[in-house]
């Protein structure tokens, strides 16, 4: 079964009087399989917002069809298995960890012993365990994307629509927030993520679409995508001074080119965080 | 915008239907007496726009209140006209208050009418009791709207009656038989002190009615529902009427005492 | 074989209470301790006065400042809920559950009830408070002898001041207010549901506030304008909710009348949250 199912999707805003339409989304067929993380990317006012408010309900489609899991996204039902955080959220500032948890436990009929355990699983899970009875106003932005992402996961929905969830967040959180990804991918979850931070989704996400003025422009397996098929990258260690010039030469010899020789880099993330990991005083915010 | 109009025909629909309980609501708020006198443009014109917009807005207490404490200070300062204007203003806003009808006409015809008689501007002595009389009858004629609107309680029937038994029997003779004639009409409500009666009785007797007095007090006398009575004066009186009539033994409450 | 989402007052009732505690926890609250002191004060001067008259200053203004603070909550309470959920985006979160949103809007709106009726709640355990010690004092000053009311006629003016004090038709005048408060509350919960400006929704509740109370006089000037009055029918009339005044003077108010009122004003929310049902219903966000 697809997750999410999309039929020629369309949505035309209109401008108020006299100033036409605005088509912000163009018979977007779109179809995310059960399990895997699919990212949706595009520069601003591409129209994912509103793909993502369509399949929620948020806002009324002006053509097509969307689906969750084979039920129409018009009936409040579809929501029973889908988990949502939106852009930038604050939430209730004067409820604390646990009550805002609580407060979404209960919007999904939640109750009881059953409830506490949850928001107990969920707290350890995103981290915010010892936070847990400090007011949401004094949560840090990387606090906040994690206790929204717990909230997403009260009634343990099936599919989950993240919107930016590492904006503004810093490299531990981001780092900590795409792990949990992954671990619910593991779970057999559905993932469908909208972000700006190319290089995370490219780490986390299984395929992508690119939106651009409301049309799917590019879609895919992101290493199909990303990878050039044409060429070929060995890893080579241990090689003596002059082994460089002779592997050249095999090459040329094999009828290719060498195109580029040059160290490995890893990722100023992965630096980043080692040297983290390496200090001695731990890792880690005031949290 | 279509929901918008839906909308807008959704509230004003059952509103026009919700006509007749509202003229029902309003019937029932005149019959009632709430809410005073209707702010009309006349209204507005005396106390000013602001202050017609709160007595609309419900504070109509307040503002009577506020004129009330405003005339205390024209009392202090002897401007007896506007502290009148005042006092007249509080009852136009709340015509069924008992306490600014009753307060009001005491403060004239007791402070204000005593302020202008012995005010040093006047000439005579003779101008000063004028000046206290027409002040005592402009309490008196202030005091009878107030009766016109509460006829139902008993309080200013009964100070009517103190007015004349206080005031106007100084200088008018039918005084104590109009003072008990108002008491009487207090009597006839079931809340009404005993001291009315008491009062009642009093006045008979002082507009020359001393039989009927002495009838009255006999049925206090004989009326042993009322535990908070002042028994020692209704026997007293009740004694010195009987000797002072020359009622027969056989049909006096209490014997003669022996000499 | 997906199960049903039926209408849940549970989700009805989270939804207020968390409306409620937000509130609370906004501070709200110090509007109150202003109430308390125009209730001191409203007690404390005026010696000068007989006792009925000290007692009725009581009233007349701790009832006008429950009245005006109540609105002040209930407006402006009101008038931020629906913006300030779009702001921080717990709206979208809120939707994006199995939650209808006739349950959204019934929930937020009885939040604001449950917020206007724990405060008028405190204010008249406040002004009981006041009344309770202003009693106190006329008693005692009056048996010291400081009111020169006769010996005899003690008792009988103790009972008057406590008559006076604790006139339970006080709760009839309270309770009126209270519908009308829930009415102003649920007028600004429609205008928010298509307005995201708090501003506007204020304003225009003040306006619709002015309209009521201006029934009367503009009946009479528009009489032959039936545009004008229709338009005027949409708007409540509010004045039939002032009781309080002849309340305190002492007019009598009868509980048929006292129904008749409320059951007006409830009609009146009932179409005022259906229309916001109406406009929030197909609203996009």
């Amino acid at each position: 079964m697809d997750a999410i199912r999309t039929e020629n999707l369309t949505k035309k805003y209109a401008l108020g009087w006299r100033r036409g339409k605005l088509l912000a989304l163009e018979r977007l067929n779109l179809r995310v399989r059960e399990g895997e993380v699919y990212g949706l990317l595009g520069p601003n006012g591409s129209g994912k917002s509103t793909t993502l408010k369509l399949i929620l309900g948020l806002i009324t489609r002006t053509e097509g069809n969307a689906w969750i899991f084979d039920v129409p996204c018009d009936k409040v039902e579809s929501r029973l298995r889908v988990g949502f955080l939106p852009e930038n959220p604050y939430f209730y500032r004067y409820l604390t960890g646990a009550e805002t948890l609580e407060f979404y436990g209960r919007l999904c009929e939640m109750k009881g012993a059953a409830l506490r355990r949850r928001i107990d699983e969920l707290l350890e899970l995103v981290g915010l365990a010892k936070a847990r009875d400090r007011r949401l106003a004094g949560y840090s932005k990387g606090m906040l994307q994690r206790i929204g992402l717990a909230q997403a996961l009260m009634h343990d929905p099936q599919l989950l629509l993240l919107d930016e969830p590492t904006a503004g967040v810093d490299p531990i959180g981001s780092r900590d927030i795409r792990d949990l990804i992954l671990r619910l991918k593991a779970m057999g979850k559905t993932v469908l993520l909208c972000s700006h931070l190319l290089a995370q989704v490219q780490d986390v996400c299984d395929r992508i679409g690119v939106l651009n003025l409301g049309q799917m422009i590019l879609e895919g397996h992101v290493n199909t995508l990303i990878s050039d098929q044409r060429r070929l990258s060995f890893t080579v260690q241990d090689l003596p001074a002059d082994g460089r010039a002779r592997v050249e030469e095999a090459v040329r010899a094999a009828g290719g080119r060498v195109v580029a020789v040059e160290h490995p880099q890893t990722t100023l993330e992965s630096l980043f965080l080692d040297a983290l990991r390496k200090d001695r005083r731990g890792m880690g915010h005031h949290d | 915008m279509r929901t918008k109009i839906l909308a807008a025909l959704v509230v004003v629909g059952p509103a026009l239907l919700l006509a007749p309980v509202e003229r029902r609501i309003q019937a029932e708020r005149k019959h009632l007496k709430y809410g005073g006198i209707p702010v009309t443009r006349q209204v507005r014109e005396v106390i000013g726009q602001g202050t017609a917009m709160a007595l609309l807005a419900g504070f109509r207490g307040v503002v009577a209140d506020f004129l009330w404490i405003q005339s205390q200070t024209f009392w202090e300062k002897r401007e007896w006209l506007r502290q009148y204007r005042n006092i007249e203003l509080v009852t136009l806003l709340q015509p069924q208050s008992v306490l600014f009808w009753d307060v009001g006409q005491w403060h004239m015809a007791w402070n204000i009418a005593y302020g202008a008689r012995t005010d040093p501007a006047n000439r005579t002595e003779a101008a000063g009791i004028k000046r206290e009389r027409e002040w005592q009858e402009r309490a008196r004629e202030f005091l009878q709207r107030g009766i016109e609107n509460i006829p139902h309680r008993y309080n200013l029937y009964f100070a009517m009656g103190w007015l004349y038994w206080q005031k106007f029997s100084k200088w008018q003779p039918e005084a104590y038989a109009r003072a008990a004639e108002y008491f009487g009409r207090a009597l006839a409500f079931p809340d009404a002190p005993l001291s009315i009666g008491r009062l009642y009785a009093h006045a008979l007797e002082k507009a020359g009615r001393k039989r009927d007095a002495y009838a009255y007090w006999k049925m206090l006398w004989e009326n042993k529902n009322q535990p908070h009575q002042a028994w020692n004066v209704v026997e007293r009186e009740v004694k010195r009427l009987e000797n002072e009539l020359k009622i027969p033994e056989n049909e006096r409450v209490f014997l003669p005492s022996r000499p | 074989m997906t199960e049903r989402v039926g209408f849940s007052m549970g989700r009805v009732g989270t939804i207020a209470v968390n409306t409620f505690t937000e509130s609370v926890r906004q501070k709200v609250y110090n509007i109150l301790l202003i109430f308390a002191l125009v209730a001191i004060a409203s007690a404390s001067f005026f010696a000068q006065f007989s006792f009925s008259e000290q007692l009725k200053f009581v009233k007349d203004f701790c009832l006008g400042a429950l009245s005006v603070f109540g609105a002040l909550i209930a407006i402006v309470g009101t008038a931020q809920m629906l913006p300030a959920e779009l702001e921080n985006r717990t709206l979208y979160t809120i939707l994006a559950k199995p939650v209808r949103r006739f349950e959204f809007v019934l929930g937020k709106y009885l939040g604001s009830v449950l917020l206007i009726c724990v405060s008028l709640l405190i204010m008249a355990v406040m002004f009981g408070g006041v009344l309770w010690f202003k009693e106190h004092k006329l008693v005692a000053d009056a048996l010291a002898g400081a009111t020169g009311v006769p010996a005899d006629e003690l008792p009988q003016t103790i009972r008057q001041i406590r008559a006076e004090a604790f006139d339970s038709d006080l709760v009839k005048g309270a309770l009126l207010i209270f519908v009308k408060l829930g009415l102003l509350a649920a007028v600004t919960l429609l205008v928010s549901t298509f307005s995201t400006s708090m501003v506007f929704n204020v304003a225009v509740t003040l306006m619709v506030f002015v309209a009521g109370h201006l029934r009367g006089p503009a009946a009479e000037m528009w009489a032959h304008r039936p545009v004008a009055l229709a338009l005027l029918a949409a708007v409540p009339d509010l004045g039939a909710f002032n009781v309080a005044d002849d309340i305190i003077i002492g007019n009598v108010i009868p509980w048929r009348h006292v129904g008749l009122v409320a059951g007006y004003g409830l009609v009146r929310i009932v179409i005022l949250v259906w229309a916001a049902h109406l406009i929030f219903s197909r609203r996009e966000i």
